[in-house]
């Protein structure tokens, strides 16, 4: 059986509050990481507005419900652009484009193929968690004009989640290959993405570890919500171990 | 239904036994995903009293693992995950088991009551230190006398006496048991002054000075893997309760006269049909539990659904008495010594 080290015993009795003080928010190196966060989260929100609509072509009788949530996702991005501007930061977006290219051509790619299963898993499943994860942590330490705004998107975004998950929940019994396959070639993308970011995340005080960990949950959730068993869900999340 | 919120006993531990277990990822996994991987509800189980009611629990793994106390933030946020876990699965009373209960409190972990879009509601919560209290105060009660050690004439000392269990022991064996001696240890020389205050007796003294007097010792501290015990300079008989976590006194005593026993485990008075506490490396894995846990189901049992042991310090006498007889009534028993299970009557 384990047992303690010294060291450890001794970290259990400090006082931790010390450590969870906020950024700040002035300072050139956060500004210049805000700048591809920021651009990062108005693009992400710009890819699920397209998204959606796209989807909404597949599935025609549920095109003016899914405009409504692409909407909803636009409103989101201006909420972000607002963000950036209180704090004199301008975003960096072609650097966003390119973080989230590999992902829009899957998406892309299945949309031309009409995979409906794959579109809903990168979008509704994979960029949605991606999204919430990075939100739940960044409230935690965002200035009070960002926190705001983050916390009302933060609503929304389980709003959407639910609606993917809905669809996928009915046609689980037709779609669950598909989505194991969609998940093993698209979920390591979304572990690169963070690689990609951890640095320029924890200038803002955002733990890589714990982005990976929210996401973790919110990708579980959802899965579970879909109707499949912690097994399973444990063996599509292999896909960031391997 | 009630809930019990525990852990492995280290990564490589935990990865084989979640791999049998079908967890993949977990499985796989090394410790910067443990670090952030969800936390699990492995398991439902059924649980039957002696009176045939029946209560269902859930077992959560909360992902943390012993590696991961150096990382305060990642301990923390295993904790707080796995309460959402509990509370979002309705689970009326989940116990707190292993280090959840310790970093819970060390963390200060009620400034922390949101947890995204959850706001954890206490009273769904026990430590489960008060039936821990009580099982380690009943072990030393039948086993002392089993190895020839008189209570009425001996000293005891309590290893980590200030503590929220530890203070509970001190209580009852000066009010209850009525030791010869009490021998207080605890690192802070102010909470050990207040604990003698509110005794009204014992001897504050230093582990090495306690050691070689005590014809008991009641373990309830966490132990640096440094620490060394002469166990020539021990009394002989002197029965060694290991009432703390992770248990590791076994490996640091032993000689003639010296008997080890795990303090704080219970065993139910016939098997549970659960695999998960294989993990905890219990002896009888299908019987017996640690006392925190075993807290959760007769609460449950009782339909108690309160944090029965909540912050530190607030274990009466009479808190006590209630876990003890529900503790009975409901099937469970201390581990004693030689695994001769006797009826524990208070």
């Amino acid at each position: 059986m384990a047992s303690l080290q010294t060291a450890e015993v001794a970290l259990l009795e400090q006082p931790v509050d010390a450590f969870d003080g906020l950024p700040d928010f002035t300072t050139e190196s956060y500004k210049d990481a805000y700048s591809r966060i920021n651009a990062i989260v108005i693009e992400g929100e710009k890819e699920a507005y397209d998204n959606y609509m796209s989807i909404g072509k597949l599935i025609p009788d549920q095109a003016e419900e899914l405009e409504k949530l692409g909407r909803m996702e636009l409103r989101h991005m201006k909420g972000f652009t607002s963000c950036g501007r209180n704090l004199g930061v301008k975003a960096d977006m072609p650097f966003a484009k390119e973080f989230f290219a590999p992902l829009h051509g899957n998406f892309q790619k299945a949309f031309k193929e009409e995979k409906l299963t794959t579109c809903f898993l990168i979008q509704a499943i994979l960029i949605e968690a991606f999204a919430i994860s990075a939100y739940n942590v960044y409230i935690r330490v965002a200035d009070p004009f960002a926190r705001k705004i983050t916390e009302g998107v933060v609503k929304d975004e389980y709003l959407h989640l639910n609606y993917g998950q809905e669809w996928l929940k009915a046609n689980l019994k037709t779609c669950k290959e598909e989505l194991i396959q969609a998940n093993k070639a698209n979920l390591p993308l979304i572990k690169s993405m963070l690689d990609q970011v951890a640095n320029d995340a924890a200038e803002l005080h955002m733990d890589k570890e714990e982005l990976m960990e929210e996401f973790m949950i919110a990708y579980q959730d959802s899965l579970n919500e879909i109707g499949l068993d912690n097994r399973e869900i444990a063996r599509m999340a292999l896909a960031v171990v391997v | 239904m009630f809930g019990l919120i525990g852990h492995p006993t280290s990564l490589k531990e935990a990865r084989s036994k979640l791999k049998k277990l079908g967890y993949d990822h977990l499985g796989e996994g090394d410790l910067d995903v443990w670090c952030s991987a969800p936390p699990q509800l492995i398991e439902k189980v059924q649980v039957v009293n002696p009176q045939g009611k029946v209560i269902q629990g859930a077992y959560i793994d909360s992902c943390f693992v012993p590696e991961m106390l150096s990382r305060f933030k990642t301990a923390r946020r295993k904790v707080l995950n796995a309460m959402e876990l509990a509370q979002k699965k309705g689970i009326n009373i989940t116990a707190l088991g292993g280090f959840t209960s310790i970093i819970f409190e060390n963390f200060n972990l009620l400034k922390h009551q949101h947890v995204r879009n959850t706001t954890l509601q206490w009273e769904r919560f026990t430590t489960g230190n008060t039936h821990t209290a009580w099982v380690i105060c009943r072990q030393l009660e039948i086993n002392a006398p089993s190895i020839g050690i008189d209570l009425k004439k001996a000293k005891v000392a309590v290893i980590g006496a200030t503590g929220d269990i530890g203070s509970a022991v001190c209580r009852w064996l000066s009010k209850r048991t009525g030791v010869r001696e009490l021998l207080l240890v605890a690192r802070q020389e102010k909470p050990l002054q207040d604990l003698q205050n509110e005794l009204g007796g014992g001897r504050i003294l230093s582990l090495e000075c306690a050691l070689p007097e005590a014809d008991a010792v009641i373990w309830v501290a966490s132990m640096p893997r440094t620490l060394e015990i002469d166990s020539s300079k021990l009394p002989n008989p002197c029965l060694m309760i290991d009432g703390g976590y992770p248990k590791n006194l076994d490996g640091k005593v032993s000689g003639e006269g010296i008997h080890v026993l795990e303090g704080g485990i219970v065993e139910f008075f016939k098997d549970i049909n659960w695999s998960i506490m294989e993990l905890a490396e219990m002896e009888k894995p299908y019987r017996q539990m640690f006392a925190c846990f075993a807290e959760g189901m007769i609460l449950e049992f009782e339909n108690c659904h309160t944090n029965f042991s909540w912050g530190r310090n607030n274990i009466t006498l009479e808190k006590m008495d209630f876990i003890g007889k529900a503790s009975v009534k409901n099937g469970f028993s201390t581990l004693n010594l030689k695994n001769q299970l006797q009826v524990t009557v208070a």
